[in-house]
């Protein structure tokens, strides 16, 4: 099993944090493009029994 | 004999000419407020128009690039020939729509091909996902107890792989242990038309049991279960821009309809209007004339 699963993460997670540091060490003239795609506006709400469970919290 | 109704007569008249004048103008007015109205809705219509031109050609630019990420991610399976597992019942379904209306009948369709599901027997072991508000709003009123989660803020930029993978956390980490499922999106097909198209989901333990697995090479069920993590989140992106693809594009077939509307209707109104105008011209100089006419 690999460490970043060990710590808690599944693949996604990992991946994300992978592009988001590949990301950040880009030149700066391609850095600016690069952090746009970064960004994520989506807002997930659980619901249960018909009604949101909980207040609509920015997922990590 | 003359002399003695005349006065009673002439009273009688100007009071209709009056109504009838006051009546007149009120509709010119009235029509010429419409046809205001209806102008500014066609400009109004047009710009969404041109807005949804610009973001559809952005829409399909980057559906393009897409692509690869969610057919290879069906390839997979396909190839090793994945079924859902029978003893599993439990079903989960996605309804890929978006925030926004006013696209014909985008989020309808989608949101159809689920009420339908579930109005079949054995819809208990179904649990839906809304991606959107507008399949939200549709599937809220009766189906309400199948929804396990909403995620909204989608359509008002074009969506990321940061957009999917979030969705994908939140579905594996929504503590709804699914069998098998699907991904409902509408899939693009040109400038005028989509369809309503879906990919399936599979359980670890359809994957792991699938007849042709050995295709492929070293497989563990660590791998395994990385690989399904990552196609997940693939072809939640891929359906994203897929659906967005769609909307933009319907979105721009609709506003271009409600503009040839609108422009039709400010043909007749102004048909109307005109009409309406020559009509109190000609009474006022008819009144104006017979007025000269009897002091002569």
């Amino acid at each position: 099993m690999s460490a970043w699963r060990q710590a808690g993460l599944n693949y996604i997670n990992y991946s994300s944090v992978a592009a988001q540091i590949l990301r950040r060490s880009l030149k700066p003239e391609f850095r600016a493009d690069a952090l746009k795609r970064d960004a994520s506006h989506v807002r997930i709400t659980p619901w249960a029994d018909g009604k949101p469970a909980a207040k609509a919290q920015q997922a990590k | 004999m003359l002399g003695r109704f005349a006065p009673g007569v002439c009273t009688q008249v100007a009071a209709v000419s009056q109504q009838q004048q006051t009546r007149n103008m009120a509709t010119l007015k009235q029509i010429s407020m419409r046809l205001k109205s209806v102008k500014n809705i066609q400009k109004i219509t047009q710009s969404m128009k041109m807005v949804s031109a610009a973001k559809y050609a952005r829409a399909e630019r980057d559906l393009k690039a897409a692509r690869p990420y969610g057919e290879g991610a069906v390839q997979f399976y396909e190839q090793a020939e994945v079924t859902a597992t029978e003893d599993d019942p439990k079903q989960l379904y996605i309804a890929m729509s978006s925030d926004r209306g006013l696209c014909g009948a985008c989020h309808t369709g989608v949101s159809k091909v689920i009420r339908l599901r579930l109005a079949e027997p054995g819809a208990e072991n179904i649990k839906v996902i809304c991606v959107g508000d507008k399949s939200r709003a549709i599937l809220q009123r009766l189906y309400s107890k199948h929804i396990v989660a909403v995620a909204n803020e989608i359509g008002r930029l074009p969506p990321t792989f940061t957009d999917a993978s979030k969705l994908a956390t939140a579905i594996l980490t929504c503590g709804y242990d699914f069998g098998s499922g699907k991904i409902i999106y509408n899939k693009f097909r040109s400038v005028v038309s989509y369809q309503q198209s879906d990919m399936p989901l599979f359980s670890q333990k359809a994957v792991e049991n699938a007849p042709k697995l050995t295709v492929y090479d070293s497989l563990d069920s660590d791998v395994i279960q990385s690989y399904m993590e990552f196609s997940l989140a693939s072809m939640l992106f891929y359906a994203l821009k897929e659906g967005a693809c769609s909307e933009q594009s319907s979105r721009m077939t609709a506003m271009d309809n409600a503009s040839k509307n609108a422009g039709e209707m400010i043909e007749k109104l102004t048909l109307t209007f005109n009409r309406t105008r020559q009509a109190v011209i000609t009474r006022e100089l008819i009144e104006i004339i017979s007025g000269a006419a009897a002091l002569e």
